[in-house]
């Protein structure tokens, strides 16, 4: 019979009878509690890093972290004797070549690159574009699907139809070709290859690729609350559509929005990797993990794992991190929704 | 007619369905919710028992108790369920799988979200049949067929080919009951079976429900908050408060002399249609007990007009009453001296005010 | 059912709302087909009165109560109230007219916005209209809130959801007094309530009515309920009136045989009453195709071939109790006119 069936947390069945003194919130028991906790740590430690990547120390070939160019230039001369280098704990793994000069075989937590840099410090360095493109590309995003959403769901008519083919002609567009398009049209070429390439225009594509999904999502969160009573209530309360829509209907779309971000972060994250490796990213020196992950794959057949699995181990930890706070953020809602 | 399957009919001495002290409690992050604390009761093949009480009293959870429907994870369940002789409390979700349908089946107050919405009407009912059964396909098709001629359905050959959304709020209902009717069950649980549906097509589908019962020699219990839907389709009414069972007797008997201060004041805050307008509703003041951190002694002692120190410190038992078969949870009862006493002093005062109540 | 006609409309005394030929209709999809949901009706409420609405489901009663308001506007009628016409009023002033009338919805927690806090829910609209200053505006409030029986600290402390369905129906009539408004639509506001809870929040409407003077539409599937408040009660059925009586001779004599088969569906707590064999089966019919002739026709006990055809006109069948039905229960046969409508 289809129609029994148990219904794991069926938190209706459990009336929440609230008690005169106080505002206790029903809520069962749920997994995750230990995840949720690592995540937020993991992202915590990455942004931090990333922020203070000049000062670790490891030699990232960033001048930014000596004092003087000479000291760049006399510590960039001592990483060249420590090429390839595995990690410290992967005592299974040998380099390729002896340190030059000798010394020790095994460096640092993600051992070293081919130009002697440390690639924990490089990754942490990368963390910075990677991360700033990515949040920067869905705020952008986020701000401008909202407003067109909400148009589009509290007014509905010929706005709605509007909006709507504006998004149908951006998610038939191929995303590929628009990112190709923006990165070569809006770089100056005459500048010295050098010179870092801005990051604006991937931020600029990845916006518009992210703008039709969450306009969906915030039309159809709109509509749904638009038709709720006390939206009814404050219209005949004699509200403007503004006010109701900033007022009223925002606040609610909100959780929902903040937990789809998330996901759209992480999957931005990924498409940057994606372009890195397509050569459609910032430009050298500046490392981002794409770049990393795509600069290490044609050593991968001389056993030289780490230049390539190391960031790319840190990309998917942070993605994976902030799939799982999205996951708790939507189902802290969901369940809020369930009660109230 | 002579076509219709009835569950296999073991005789066996005593009640069909026994549950002695069951006890739910669900663990929440503010604690405990003792939705059912200890209830007991039987019930007779071919009984119908009115399940009444306010939302958040038990009854739901009451009844998906007893037939094993609830989550297992953050779920307490103690107590005894005994149904034709045999223990069914601690069976395994497999063997339950086996009673649901069968010997035990459940309609829901929404009939549009208890219906799947992609699967044709026909098919649903005869899923049942099938796995239950194993009937073929054409068996099964003729027998769901008899099945929405069994529940008054206009059109039925033309019903078996739709899906829910075509049908309207009371053919809906109608579908659910013969899906829950298919395998012939001995116990009919209808939880709420009439709220979601207009007063016109509420007559109808308790008629319904009553002639089934009729029948099919089945047992039917009745969950519902209105004790005007009870009064005419139960043999037995249990009132529910506070996860307690606090008054039993037959329908009859409850109506005429019911001794729970409780029942009393719930059907004194319906507004009778014989009433003439704008007469003043009485009131139970406050709300229902919080669950997690029930009151002291009696569960209605903070609402009662005729509380006294004992009903506070003190839990009543359940008491019989003149009739064997009438039980109630009170110290001082309805009609006892303590209560017209205070009944009297309270006619005196004339019922105050009502408003701001809660 | 019936019908169309003003027979019952009230042309002495202190009418606050007159409401004639009031049609809504609802596109299906794309289809080119619409939803009759509200077809012609007039009616009329004096000040100070309250008027019950019911019927089932589909029966237009709600759209109705939000057509009065212009939620949406309806697609034809006229709806004077206050002595404004209000259809054709311009965006700025039907929003200023709509303080002089609010509306009390069925679902207690949906009415209320789950994310803000309730003291400035009920405050809003003071906030909206830029009346008095803060402090006058939250002394307001706590004010109203402690006359429908809700704590004013906590309610500056707590969200919707952390209230019960009673409270949450409390705060929303508090919220809908604070414009100090002449009428009030309450749109079901108690059937998602407890029996015991529904009783307080009826006493406290009462209450309310008198003590500022409201006049009230009270629209709900309930008849007791309905009876119980209303002084005058008008029976829908698919977007018609049947009948307009006072709220005791529609009860003790009713005159439409759809207003019979209510009566006698409504399940009365007393198994001495022998519960009536249900006479007649069926639905309401879908209002996207309604019968032509009177409505309630393909369920109606005494329909002939005059009902299917010709729609009945509201008219009078004793003082004040008025009937939309070619063959009522009382009063005799409808008289035939030349032309059938």
């Amino acid at each position: 019979m289809s129609d029994i069936e148990i219904v794991e947390d069926d938190v209706s069945l459990i009336v929440p009878i609230i008690d005169e003194a106080g505002s206790p919130k029903v809520r069962v028991r749920r997994r995750g509690r230990v995840t949720k906790w690592l995540a937020i740590g993991w992202l915590t430690f990455i942004v931090v890093s990333a922020i203070g990547a000049n000062s670790l120390p490891y030699i990232n070939h960033s001048c930014d972290q000596f004092e003087s160019k000479l000291d760049c230039s006399t510590a960039l001369n001592g990483s060249l004797k420590k090429i390839e280098l595995p990690p410290t704990w992967a005592f299974f793994a040998d380099p390729p070549k002896e340190p030059v000069g000798g010394g020790a075989t095994h460096v640092g937590i993600m051992g070293t690159d081919r130009n002697g840099y440390d690639i924990f410090a490089r990754a942490m360095l990368g963390a910075r574009p990677s991360l700033t493109i990515a949040g920067l590309a869905i705020t952008f995003g986020l701000a401008i699907a909202t407003i067109l959403g909400m148009i589009a769901g509290y007014f509905r008519g010929w706005v709605d139809v509007l909006i709507e083919n504006i998004t149908n002609v951006l998610l038939a567009f191929p995303a590929l070709l628009l990112v190709i398009f923006c990165v070569t049209f809006f770089t100056d070429n005459t500048q010295s290859a050098a010179s870092a390439r801005p990051l604006w225009p991937i931020i600029l594509a990845l916006v518009i690729v992210s703008i039709p999904p969450l306009t969906r999502l915030v039309r159809a969160n709109t509509i749904s609350y638009a038709q709720r009573d006390f939206v009814v209530a404050a219209r005949s309360l004699g509200a403007k559509g503004s006010r109701i829509m900033f007022k009223e209907i925002l606040p609610n779309i909100v959780p929902a929005l903040v937990s789809f971000a998330l996901t759209g972060l992480a999957l931005l994250i990924v498409a940057e990797g994606a372009l890195a490796f397509l050569g459609l990213s910032v430009e050298a020196p500046t490392p981002t993990w794409g770049k990393m992950i795509s600069a290490g794959t044609e050593r991968l057949r001389n056993d030289v794992w780490w230049i390539s699995l190391m960031p790319a181990l840190t990309m998917f930890l942070t993605v994976l991190s902030i799939n799982l706070l999205g996951d708790v953020l939507s189902q802290r809602f969901n369940t809020r929704e369930a009660i109230a | 007619m002579n076509t219709r399957i009835q569950a296999a009919t073991r005789q066996i001495d005593g009640p069909l369905l026994k549950v002695t002290d069951l006890r739910t409690h669900f663990r929440t992050e503010r604690g405990l919710v003792r939705s059912v604390d200890g209830v007991s009761f039987s019930l007779d093949r071919g009984k119908a028992l009115g399940i009444v009480g306010e939302s958040g009293s038990g009854k739901t959870v009451l009844s998906r108790s007893i037939m094993g429907l609830l989550p297992s994870r953050n779920t307490e369940r103690s107590g005894s369920v005994i149904f034709e002789g045999a223990e069914i409390i601690d069976r395994s979700l497999k063997e339950r799988r086996k009673i649901w349908g069968r010997e035990m089946s459940m309609i829901f107050q929404d009939p549009m979200t208890s219906l799947n919405p992609v699967m044709r009407v026909g098919k649903q009912i005869s899923e049942g049949l099938s796995i239950h059964l194993g009937m073929d396909k054409q068996n099964a098709r003729e027998t769901a067929l008899k099945l929405l001629y069994d529940v008054r359905i206009p059109e039925p050959e033309k019903r078996l080919d739709q899906y829910a959304f075509e049908l309207s709020g009371g053919m809906r209902q109608r579908v659910m009951i013969a899906i829950a009717l298919a395998c012939g069950p001995t116990i009919l649980f209808a939880d709420e079976p009439t709220t979601a549906l207009d007063v016109t097509v509420q007559a109808q589908i308790l008629e319904l429900i009553g002639d089934q019962r009729r029948d099919r020699n089945m047992s039917v219990i009745l969950v519902t908050h209105d004790l005007g839907v009870v009064a005419g389709h139960t043999d037995e009414i249990a009132v529910m408060y506070g996860g307690k069972l606090v008054e039993k007797a037959p329908t009859r008997t409850l109506f005429a002399n019911m001794k729970m201060p409780y029942t009393e004041a719930l059907l004194r805050s319906i507004p009778n249609i014989e009433d003439p307008s704008h007469t003043r509703l009485n009131v139970i003041t406050g709300r229902p007990p919080d669950l997690v951190n029930p009151p002291q002694g009696c569960r209605f002692s903070p609402r009662c007009e005729y509380v006294q120190p004992k009903c506070v410190t003190e839990e009543p038992p359940l008491l019989t009453a003149e009739h064997l078969d009438h039980v109630y949870a009170c110290w001082y009862p309805v009609g006892s001296p303590v209560y017209r006493e205070k009944r009297a002093q309270l006619d005196r005062q004339g019922s105050g005010a009502t408003v701001g109540a809660v | 059912m019936a019908g169309s006609g003003k027979a019952h409309l009230r042309d002495s005394g202190d009418v606050l709302l007159r409401v004639e030929d009031l049609v809504v209709e609802f596109p299906v999809g794309r289809t080119g087909l619409k939803v009759h949901a509200v077809s012609g009706i007039s009616f009329d409420v004096m000040r100070g009165e309250t008027l019950g609405v019911v019927g089932e489901s589909g029966c237009g009663k709600s759209t109705t109560g939000k057509a009065m308001m212009m939620l949406p506007r309806p697609n034809s009628g006229s709806v004077v109230f206050e002595g404004t016409e209000l259809t054709n009023l311009p965006a700025d002033e039907m929003r200023a007219a709509r303080t002089r009338m609010q509306m009390i919805f069925q679902d207690p927690i949906s009415s209320l916005n789950p994310r803000r806090k309730v003291r400035d829910i009920v405050r809003e609209p003071l906030i909206i209209w830029k009346r008095g200053s803060s402090a006058e505006q939250l002394s307001r409030v706590d004010k109203l809130l402690e006359e429908v029986g809700i704590d004013p600290q906590r309610a500056a402390e707590s969200q919707a959801h952390q209230f019960s369905g009673g409270q949450c129906q409390r705060i929303s009539i508090a919220r809908s007094l604070v414009l100090d408004p002449t009428m009030i639509i309450c749109d079901e506001p108690v059937s998602a309530l407890d029996v015991s809870v529904q009783a307080q929040v009826l006493n406290l409407l009462e209450d309310l009515k008198a003590k500022y003077g409201l006049t009230l539409v009270f629209i709900a599937h309930d008849l007791a309920v309905v009876k119980n408040i209303s002084d005058r009660v008008q029976v829908m059925y698919l977007g018609k009136i049947c009948e307009v009586a006072p709220s005791n001779s529609m009860y003790t004599t009713p005159a439409h045989h759809y207003t019979k088969l209510l009566l006698d569906s409504i399940p009365v707590p007393n198994p001495d009453v022998a519960v009536a064999k249900v006479t007649v089966q069926g639905e309401p019919p879908s209002p996207v195709l309604p019968p032509p002739g009177c409505r309630f026709n393909p369920r109606c006990p005494a329909a002939d071939d005059r009902c299917r055809t010709e729609e009945p006109q509201v008219r009078q069948v004793a003082d004040g109790h008025f009937v939309a039905c070619h063959h009522p229960l009382f009063g005799g046969d409808a008289p035939v006119s030349v032309t059938t409508v």
